[in-house]
């Protein structure tokens, strides 16, 4: 079988791609551009809404105070900026105010404490939140005073206390928080990503008429299609090392609020170095290999740019699925599920990053998307010699 | 140079169930020779120019192309064709020097023996001012230049032209003309489609009418007009059409 044309038609396809504004724009501007964009995007939105929400926040109002000697007082040194109004529902309700608290003598009780928040509003309910527990911490004082004045140790009312840690090191929860995200998104880029190139060198060759000259050459369909193969697997991966770039940049660079002050910090402890990298690229080779060749077998049965598209649109939606599965809390990247295309892929991506990888899951996951990449491969080779394929009018 | 015997092409439509685009067809095209296909649209012309261009495989029969037969080694034919359509099928995105580069290495040119050759072809051609152009900026009859430079880049001793000047205006059509007689001077074997009577008219050495997939009759015009007692090539083509001859005969 005769090889040798192949880097001629690759060297081709690749020039011809990367003159077509709509291939750049898939492959290039959306990954550097729009992903990282968006997250820029998302947490100024973040951080401004919640500064917002704070300066809010310390507004309220208090009736009934004097029945707890010191609240006033201790409200006021907590940050809070209180306020008196008539009617306490309206005024929350009317956003003149976050919150407010309401105290009520009972004779045959202690006070109760009324809080009024208007929690379809971020400021009113982070509002309330810091009342209940500034309240927390009054009562904890009281108590305290109370004890002491009897001369009985706070630790009668306080036996033990609680510390929680996190075994997991640093590499492990970066990995599990974004490596996750990362390979899903990749992965989703991948496939839009190599959408355009794909139409272009199949259905595009054939509406331009330029497929029956190129036919007629002597380059064999075996050498057409691995040429106009290795071009799209190139689309699809510069698209994914791209993606991972920028996605990466973006998680550590963009500002989360307080929030988000773990997921960046967490962000600042993803491993990139050249092993994780590597195994990283290396678990997305086969899996770039199937996706261009699965959609240059769909996209030839097109005689159109359009209709291609409308074939396409529906694969890269479906994509979605699989890759949803995995996030779903409790999944696990088991050896049966290692057969799972594409989920696959994003299980091993969030593995690698976790450093927790099993060598029998990687050559599970690895074997079975060299086979789909191989079965999707000759799919789109018998396409490439079907006269109804190619001529369909 | 061109053997065909009794070529067929036979396959399934959707709409319209089984379809013989190419039905027993026979014939010769010697060194040097123009030779043309006439017939209406859908008549099989461009069914038979692909099945001897070996992008499809025919059903039945064999044509041998420069002592090649199309279905045993289809590889080898394209080596001695070159083929050209209407449609041009160029790249957009790429200029006329990036294009014959292309296929100059598909027909096995590398080095300077293909720089040499894409000089030539400039020259020859007088693409000079436009050969780093990309296609898209082209005019037609630019276009036309650089679509003939890429069917003759590996100097193929047949031609196969499937309507070249098919939706070409007069000027851009000549240079289409000029190609096909310099071509024959040159000594190659020129198969051509047509349903453009003058064009045939004017260019062919011999000519075969199709007509739903079969020939109906092939030879010179003296021999075409002798057999049908008509003087025109339309009367001729209408005749053996079974088209109106009464107005045909006054043609």
């Amino acid at each position: 079988m005769a090889l040798h044309r192949v880097p001629a038609i690759y060297r081709k396809e690749m020039l011809d791609l990367v003159r077509d504004r709509r291939t750049l724009i898939s492959m290039v501007v959306v990954p550097i551009v729009a992903m990282p964009l968006l997250f820029f995007v998302i947490g100024r939105f973040v951080s401004s809404a919640e500064k917002r929400a704070g300066e809010e926040a310390a507004g309220i109002a208090v009736r009934g105070a004097e029945s707890l000697p010191g609240l006033a007082e201790f409200l006021k040194q907590s940050g809070f900026e209180t306020a008196s109004q008539e009617d306490l529902r309206a005024a929350v309700r009317d956003k003149k105010i976050a919150a407010a608290l309401e105290v009520a003598a009972r004779e045959d009780g202690p006070p109760e404490i009324r809080i009024y928040s208007d929690n379809a509003r971020q400021g009113s309910t982070l509002a309330a939140r810091n009342v209940r527990r500034a309240l927390d911490r009054f009562r904890d004082e009281t108590v305290r005073g109370r004890l002491e004045a009897l001369r009985v140790p706070a630790v009668v009312l306080r036996p033990f206390t609680v510390t929680e840690e996190n075994v997991a090191p640093q590499r492990k929860m970066a990995g599990f928080f974004w490596g996750g995200m990362l390979g899903y998104i990749v992965v989703l880029l991948m496939f839009s990503g190599g959408m355009y190139p794909v139409i272009d060198m199949t259905a595009g060759e054939k509406e331009r008429r330029t497929l029956e000259i190129f036919l007629a050459s002597p380059a064999g369909r075996h050498e057409i299609v691995l040429g106009k193969l290795l071009a799209a697997t190139t689309a699809v991966f510069v698209t994914a090392l791209l993606s991972i770039t920028s996605l990466v940049v973006a998680f550590r660079y963009s500002d989360f609020g307080r929030q988000g002050r773990q997921m960046k910090e967490l962000a600042a402890q993803m491993p990139l170095d050249a092993p994780t990298v590597g195994l990283v690229l290396l678990a997305l080779a086969p899996m770039a290999v199937m996706a261009a060749s699965l959609m240059i077998a769909i996209a030839l049965l097109a005689k159109s740019f359009k209709e291609a598209q409308s074939y396409l649109t529906p694969l890269v939606m479906a994509v979605v699925f699989p890759l949803v599965a995995g996030m779903l809390p409790g999944v696990e990247l088991t050896p049966a599920l290692a057969l799972v295309p594409l989920f696959n892929v994003c299980q091993l991506i969030k593995q690698i990053f976790q450093g927790e990888f099993t060598a029998l899951v990687f050559a599970i996951t690895m074997a079975a998307n060299i086979v789909y990449a191989g079965v999707a491969f000759f799919a789109a080779v018998r396409m490439f010699s079907s006269e109804r394929v190619l001529f369909r009018t | 140079m061109i053997q065909v015997q009794h070529l067929s092409k036979a396959f399934t439509d959707p709409k319209r169930g089984a379809v013989r685009a190419v039905d027993g067809v026979s014939f010769e095209v010697r060194k040097g020779e123009i030779f043309g296909l006439l017939g209406p649209n859908g008549a099989g012309k461009t069914t038979t120019l692909r099945l001897l261009a070996t992008v499809m495989a025919p059903t039945a029969g064999t044509a041998v192309l420069n002592g090649h037969d199309v279905v045993r080694s289809p590889g080898e034919v394209r080596r001695h064709i070159g083929f050209l359509s209407g449609d041009m099928g160029l790249y957009h995105r790429l200029t006329p020097r990036e294009i014959l580069a292309f296929f100059g290495q598909l027909n096995g040119l590398d080095g300077a023996a293909l720089k040499s050759r894409i000089a030539e072809m400039v020259a020859l051609l007088d693409m000079r001012s436009f050969a780093d152009t990309k296609v898209d900026q082209l005019s037609t009859g630019m276009r036309q230049r650089v679509a003939i430079a890429r069917t003759l880049i590996h100097d193929p001793p047949i031609l196969i032209l499937d309507e070249p000047a098919a939706g070409l205006d007069v000027p851009t059509a000549r240079v289409i003309e000029e190609f096909i007689l310099e071509a024959r001077r040159a000594g190659k074997c020129i198969l051509l489609s047509t349903h453009v009577m003058e064009e045939a008219e004017f260019l062919c050495d011999r000519i075969a009418v199709i007509h739903q997939g079969r020939i109906r009759i092939t030879g010179t015009m003296e021999e075409l007009r002798a057999a049908t007692g008509k003087q025109r090539l339309r009367g001729i083509f209408l005749a053996l059409l079974g088209i109106d001859v009464d107005t045909a005969g006054r043609s």
